[in-house]
């Protein structure tokens, strides 16, 4: 995907988010935020004030209640500002993906079409419409150059597609029909061949099309927690509105019965009120939640509700795939040994031999394990212009070896059995040496393959999975967080157990069918627990149906795509690990502001309450700790800017590191708690130096 | 069981109401007076009847009550504030005139002189509660420094050389109350008497005067003995010693396990239940808990307000008084059903003995057995998953009396052996030893001394928080609070249900750790705001001091602000009365609060103000904890990156809904409620004292019966049109509302299921919550209160030292 950050797109971005911080003052969108609502309603009122003070019959000087207004206007704006930065930036990501959808010429196919296997349909079964004109369940035909017009399913063909505009990487990949490989994604090319796609979503209705729509903000539903603090932050303005309300009844008895004093203003009250209220957290609770979104969407996830993201802050179990998320997917040769008092150098040249041809990624793994450790240099495949000529024996399902015949020399490699049963064909018997090697290897969780040369057991290949380097620590991480890992395998116990060792996963499901997989998360469902995975094949969809964050790879079947909640565009399982954090940290800087908003209030109080009622009780000038000479207008101004101090925060996220939920709350409370009591004191009192320079 | 139709679901509720409304009235009304009555009478039979002084073969009034005394050969007492004349029991009162008030200054400054004037030459600094009016007006105690200060003036007088009153001075000296409780004192009336004996040559001073030596008292802080610190320790000595046992008795009770009192109980307990027609395991729903919860304090509100309409009709009403009226009635009856037990009336001379069993007494125990069974369903809620129930509240409040019931009768017991009056018998009259006029110039020879089932009401009144007194004066008068010991374990009374129960919350949701967790958070609030109330009210009085006033705590005298306080309990312990009554919301008082310094009343506000839950109502506390503990963890989630949980229990959008409307009610309540007061000329009319003062005596009633607490500012007339309607207004809300709504949370935490612990849970019970949780209840009570304490106490205070307010 493109990145907008680029200078001309920064500023363009900038404008656009000022323009719409003004459009977004509409009372009527106001209204969904109740705390900067209140501000809103706030400056309206001081505003009006302002006027009557103008005209001469004002509360307060016309220039102390046209600054308190004014920098109530532009509290709204910044948070306004905040909310539509973020969407901006969103929209921009959205825009480069709604780029690939821009409406293109689609070859649907006649509706009376039938598929026949492996025939390209002709000019005549086919009609050129624009895409948008396309419905689900309608056929299309694509051929080398076009540009996929909408998510499918491959019905019939093979072909190699770029969807570097989607994942960024430039290398094809090859779709056909039938298995895991049969979803295309619109805006993608084809390079060679032809497919028949049956469209599955109707234009506007993908998966992206779901997520532009969320990022804009029209769809945008609030997660429950988003509600639920919502709610707090709503109760907590209520307080002080009766706070601040009733106070103008205690200043005008206190003024009573002092006998002398100003009640306090109705501009003070507002101004304090606006202190007061969870300005900073209310101001900015959109933009984290969206800016949580375009998160994801920057790693190249994309999801279909808020709701997915927050959960997967709450997973605590993972269900990860062994192929390709903790080992590197193939299994590679770590080791020769030989049996029966055979060379080790003769096994490792016969070995060699037998896989010079052998492209396979264990093959290749045999010469290079030869090439690095025995030091044999590759030998090029008719290199002994001299010799024998070289016969390669590919493999076969039917022996189930491979190797190569040199002149009568035969060598061949292959599973156990299959070598068993080749050796007793050659009239050999499989030696003790050589049952106790293989099935040492067995025992480890390897794979043994069995190296023969003319009908007897030179050796064994030692083949094994490879986890991937970091991820223990990863893992390690992870259960620091709280978060389980489990990995499914359909390898039998054995060996699952193995790699599960080495790979420091918590628990594996071994041998694991579908329902094995469902039943697993239903198990951990009903114990509370909340349970995220990665899928691609269509036997993952009643899986991903069922778990709570469910990240289906962009290469995987339709069906997998759908039952999941969100798609990885990159289609790399060990993003699932990054999501679980990008939920973490969205809900760690709601807390994190929330707490630094509320903590804030208390300086403010420091600088307004004495400001507010010295005329009554000149003592309580003692209360002015801070010396200030421009009290209600400094916390003012230190409440609008906070907000925009705090934009980049609220867009970037606190920082995240895994670590246990302790050290996360302590930090949290040190930094945004004790952090937000002392920076008001800090801030208000250089705005009122500031102001007095300015000689305010 | 068959889905009933709603209407005949309530009408079994009613009935179910009704009849454990009368079983209740038996045990707790009757029974439990009559059996405390049998008890004192047999054992303690001269202190139960009011600790009468027979001096030469007549009565010559109680060793409890003071006197008042004018004549220069008398020892004075200290000034009273009764009405009509000084030490008039019936009623018992203090001035309320708080700290700044003209009136006070004015008032000491007018005794001073009289001092004076009746002892020329003799110009010693005046002792603080020679010339300051005690809490209940009856004081019989004065300070041994105020003894002495009277010795040239007596001598003089009668003609007696000083070395010889001094000598009686020591034979009359009550020494701290096994060495460790309270102040050394003088009883002003057996003092005198003893001095007439003198006179009169019954006793003779022997030749070898034996002169006591005045007690070396180590005074680590100004007006803080060493037996002060002592006394400290042991309230949280014994407080930890019970936590463990009670609690876990507690515990079994509510859920039915064997304890030590099952093989009296049980039987007991089958039958209430076969007559109401329940079973212990037949639960009801959130819903049909609340709604029984409603009728049975509606049936409790109904008949003690009509009973105080027929209280004349009814027996045992020895005093002869008549219907209360109507506003007054229904105040008193909301607040005995609300646990608020706020007195706008004056028990002595208003309620009928009956009136004060079974209606007030009853209401004592089953509203505080009402939020303990508020606590256990929200318990059941959090410590249950996926069911509707929870628990029983017919059963939960039978259970509540089970435990209240016998330690009420321990304690009564032990307030009969210091001096509470526990009989039927009708008042007493004893002669005045120095007659006196009263305010009409009338001479008055006889006090008539009310007496009554005092001890089994106090009991329960402290131990339930209720703290509803017997008497006006509540635990200041002489009769309810009669020694140090007797205050001690008032004290000690009010804390120990809300402190153990978190001990009992902590065994049932299954780790006990969780629910010291919770009572660490409560001390760490409660020492500092005890403290300040000491603090303040040690250092005395500033406008005092250049009036010749010494208020220099010491040995012979407890110093520091006595206007409104005891002789007997002395500054800390007065001013720890009245922090932890503020903080059980149990609103007795054994001080007048009106007349704490500034930053007294301050820490009390603030203690009520903190929303109750440190440590809270019996029940009620805890489960408004337990609110601040969803919010605080909500917060604490967001901050770990998780949706937050409590116990495992997921907070979501409805929990907050309702805990954040749970937080909201006692501060609406409290700022509209004393914004209403203060713009209303009914309002303000009930107001005492100037200035900030009486601001602060306004914002103190609304907070007290929002939060059921119940203690006042007394000095703003309460008992008018507008505050009866008010206040009563204000205790059914702030009561009820936040019970039903932690019901309802109750409900929704049941249906939930448990999320596992794992290494991403916030641990609740770590020292790292219980500070974050401190800090969510300081900052919400802070924020929301601040502003107007900045207008009431703190003003005040800030007025005192920077001098601006004593040129008068």
């Amino acid at each position: 995907m493109s990145d907008p950050d680029t200078r001309k797109d920064q500023v363009s971005l900038y404008k656009r988010a000022i323009i719409d911080a003004f459009l977004k003052l509409d009372p009527r969108l106001m209204a969904k935020n109740v705390v900067m609502f209140v501000v809103e309603i706030g400056s309206v009122i001081t505003t009006l004030l302002w006027l009557q003070a103008l005209s001469g019959h004002g509360e307060a000087p016309a220039a102390f209640i046209g600054a308190i207004s004014i920098w109530l206007w532009f509290t709204v704006i910044f948070a306004n500002f905040a909310e539509a930065l973020a969407e901006g930036r969103g929209k921009a990501q959205a825009e480069s993906l709604r780029k690939m959808r821009q409406d293109t010429e689609a070859k649907k196919l006649r509706e009376d079409y039938r598929i026949v296997k492996n025939s390209m349909p002709d000019n005549s079964d086919y009609a050129v419409i624009p895409s948008s004109n396309l419905r689900k369940s309608d056929l299309y035909f694509v051929r080398s150059g076009d540009t996929i017009p909408l998510d499918g399913e491959i019905a019939e063909g093979v072909a190699s597609v770029n969807e570097s505009a989607i994942t960024g990487e430039s290398a094809p990949v090859i779709r056909e029909s039938g298995g895991d490989r049969s979803a295309v994604t619109g805006g993608t090319v084809i390079l060679s061949d032809w497919l028949i796609i049956r469209v599955t979503a109707n234009p506007g209705e993908g998966f992206l099309d779901h997520m532009i729509s969320l990022i804009e903000g029209a769809k945008r539903q609030k997660t429950p927690n988003e509600i639920a603090l919502n709610i707090l932050l709503i109760g907590l303005t209520a307080i002080f509105i009766v706070v601040c309300a009733t106070l103008w009844a205690f200043s005008f008895y206190s003024v009573e019965v002092a006998g002398f004093g100003q009640v306090i203003t109705v501009t003070t009250l507002i101004a304090l009120l606006v202190c007061l209220a969870p300005t900073t957290i209310g101001g900015l609770l959109s933009a984290i939640g969206i800016a949580g979104m375009d998160r994801l969407i920057r790693r190249n996830v994309i999801t279909t509700s808020g709701r997915a993201i927050e959960a997967a802050g709450d997973v605590d179990v993972l269900l990860l795939d062994k192929t390709g998320t903790i080992t590197l997917g193939n299994r590679q040769a770590v080791e020769l040994i030989p049996v029966d008092g055979n060379d080790i150098n003769d096994l490792a040249e016969m070995a060699q031999l037998a896989s010079l041809a052998d492209e396979t990624p264990e093959g290749r793994s045999i010469v290079v394990l030869v090439k690095e450790r025995y030091g044999l240099r590759g030998r090029m495949v008719g290199a002994h212009e001299t010799g024998p000529e070289m016969q390669f024996i590919a493999f076969s399902s039917h022996t189930r070896m491979s190797g190569v015949d040199i002149g009568p020399v035969s060598i061949r490699k292959g599973a156990t059995d299959a070598i068993a049963h080749y050796m007793t064909e050659n009239g050999n018997s499989v030696s003790p040496d050589l049952k106790a090697k293989v099935e040492a290897i067995s025992g480890s969780g390897g794979t043994p393959l069995v190296v023969a040369k003319d009908g007897k057991a030179l050796g064994v290949i030692h083949l094994k999975d490879v986890v991937k380097g970091g991820i223990k620590e990863r893992f390690s991480q992870l259960r620091r967080m709280g978060i389980k890992t489990v990995m499914i395998t359909g390898d039998n116990r054995l060996t699952a157990a193995t790699i599960a060792a080495e790979a420091g996963v918590d628990d594996f499901l071994a041998e694991a069918t579908p329902e094995s997989k469902l039943r697993m998360i239903r198990d951990y469902q009903a114990g509370g627990r909340m349970v995220a995975m990665t899928g691609d094949g269509t036997n993952d969809a009643p899986a991903l149906a069922q778990a709570d964050v469910a990240v289906a790879m962009n290469t995987g079947t339709q069906p997998a795509r759908e039952a999941a909640n969100m798609i990885d565009l990159d289609s790399n399982p060990t993003k699932l690990i990054e999501i679980v954090e990008i939920g973490k940290q969205l809900l760690m800087t709601r807390g994190a502001l929330t707490t630094f908003s509320i903590a804030n209030d208390l300086a403010k109080y420091f600088a307004i309450i004495p400001a507010a009622f010295i005329t009554t009780y000149p003592a309580l000038a003692a209360l002015n700790i801070l010396g200030l000479h421009n009290a209600i207008l400094s916390a003012v101004i230190f409440n609008a800017l906070i907000i925009v101090l705090l934009i980049p925060l609220a867009l970037r996220g606190v920082t995240y590191k895994p670590m246990t939920a302790e050290e996360a709350l302590r930090n949290n409370i040190i930094m945004y708690g004790v952090g937000g009591i002392i920076a008001p004191f800090i801030g208000i009192k250089i705005i009122d130096l500031l102001l007095v320079l300015m000689g305010v | 069981m068959q889905p009933e139709s709603v209407p005949s679901a309530f009408r079994t509720q009613i009935r179910t109401a009704l009849i454990i409304f009368l079983l209740l009235t038996l045990v707790t009304g009757l029974l439990y007076p009559l059996l405390v009555t049998g008890i004192a009478q047999v054992t303690f039979h001269g202190k139960a009847n009011g600790d009468l002084i027979i001096h030469n073969g007549s009565i010559a009034g109680s060793a409890l009550i003071g006197q008042p005394f004018s004549s220069p050969g008398y020892f004075w007492g200290r000034p009273s504030a009764t009405t009509s004349y000084p030490y008039n029991p019936e009623p018992s009162a203090g001035s309320n005139i708080g700290p700044t008030n003209p009136e006070l200054i004015n008032a000491v400054s007018a005794r001073v002189t009289a001092l004076r004037a009746a002892d020329p030459g003799n110009y010693l600094a005046v002792p603080v509660d020679l010339v300051t009016t005690s809490a209940s007006g009856l004081d019989p105690d004065i300070s041994i420094a105020a003894a002495r200060y009277q010795v040239s003036r007596v001598a003089k007088a009668r003609n007696i050389s000083e070395t010889d009153i001094a000598w009686l001075i020591d034979q009359n000296t009550q020494r701290p109350q096994y060495w460790l409780f309270g102040e050394a004192r003088v009883n002003v009336l057996s003092l005198n008497l003893a001095l007439d004996d003198l006179a009169s040559h019954r006793i003779f001073v022997p030749v070898e005067k034996e002169r006591v030596p005045d007690q070396e008292i180590a005074t680590p802080f100004p007006g803080i003995s060493e037996q002060d610190i002592f006394q400290l320790a042991l309230y949280g000595v014994v407080l930890i010693l019970l936590l463990v046992p009670f609690g876990r008795f507690m515990a079994r009770v509510y859920t039915g396990e064997h304890t030590i009192l099952t093989p009296v109980t049980a039987p007991v307990e089958a039958w209430v239940y076969r007559v109401i027609g329940t079973r212990p395991d037949e639960e009801m729903d959130w819903r049909s808990f609340a709604v029984a919860l409603l009728v049975f304090n509606l049936t409790g509100i109904i008949v003690v307000f009509l009973v105080q309409q027929v209280q004349h009709l009814l027996p045992l009403n020895p005093a002869g008084l008549g219907p209360v009226p109507l506003d007054l009635s229904l105040n008193t009856a909301v607040s005995f059903a609300t646990n608020t037990n706020w007195q706008a009336y004056a028990g002595e001379t208003t309620l009928s003995y009956l009136t004060q069993m079974i209606a007030l007494t009853v209401q004592n125990f089953v509203s505080a057995a009402t939020g303990m069974a508020v606590l256990i369903a929200l318990i059941y809620g959090l410590s249950r998953k996926s069911t509707e129930k929870i628990g029983n509240f017919w059963v939960l409040l039978t259970r509540g009396i089970i435990i209240l019931l016998p330690v009420c009768i321990i304690i009564s017991v032990i307030l009969v052996s210091q001096g509470s009056v526990q009989t039927f018998s009708g008042p007493v009259t004893v002669p005045l030893l120095d007659p006196v006029k009263d305010s009409n110039g009338v001479l008055v020879t006889t006090q008539t001394i009310p007496l009554g089932p005092a001890a089994s009401q106090v009991a329960i009144k402290v131990l339930g928080t209720n703290g509803g007194g017997f008497f006006n004066t509540n635990s200041a008068h002489p009769f309810e609070n009669p020694t140090p010991f007797s205050n001690f374990i008032e004290i000690l009374a009010i804390l120990v249900i809300p402190v153990c129960l978190c001990y009992t919350y902590g065994r049932m949701v299954g780790s006990a750790r969780k629910g010291i967790a919770v009572l660490i958070a409560m001390t760490i609030i409660f020492v500092p705001l005890l403290g300040l109330a000491i603090w303040s009210e040690t250092g005395g009085n500033p406008a005092f001091t250049p009036l010749g006033v010494d208020q220099t705590g010491g040995a012979l005298q407890p110093g520091g602000n006595m206007e409104g306080k005891e002789v007997r309990f002395g500054v800390p312990f007065a001013s720890m009365f009245s922090i932890v009554t503020t903080a059980t919301s149990c609103g007795a008082v054994n001080s007048m609060h009106d007349s704490f310094m500034p930053m007294g009343g301050f820490a009390q506000m603030l203690m009520m103000q903190f929303g109750e839950v440190v440590y809270g109502g019996v029940g009620s506390g805890l489960y408004g904890m337990l609110v601040f503990i969803i919010i605080a963890m909500f917060i604490a989630g967001l901050m770990v990156g998780r949706t937050p949980e409590y116990l495992g229990k997921r907070i979501e959008p409805y929990e907050m809904k309702i805990a954040t409307i749970i937080i909201i009610i006692p501060i609406v309540l409290i700022l509209t409620g004393t914004a209403i007061a203060a713009l209303t000329e009914v309002g303000k009319a009930g107001v005492l004292n100037p200035g900030a003062h009486g601001f602060s005596e306004i914002l103190y009633a609304v907070t007290s019966v929002s939060q059921n607490n119940g203690s006042a500012f007394a000095g703003l007339s309460v008992n008018s049109l507008f505050y009866n309607l008010i206040t009563a207004i204000m205790m059914v809300t702030g009561r009820y509302l936040p019970a039903i709504l932690t019901l309802a949370l109750a409900g929704a935490f049941a249906m939930k299921k448990i999320v596992p612990v794992s290494e991403g849970t916030l641990h609740d019970h770590r020292p790292l919550f219980i500070i974050w949780l401190v800090f969510v209840i300081v900052i919400v009570g802070a924020l929301s209160f601040l502003p107007v304490l900045a207008l009431g106490p703190v003003a005040e205070y800030l007025q005192i030292v920077s001098g601006g307010l004593f040129h008068v």
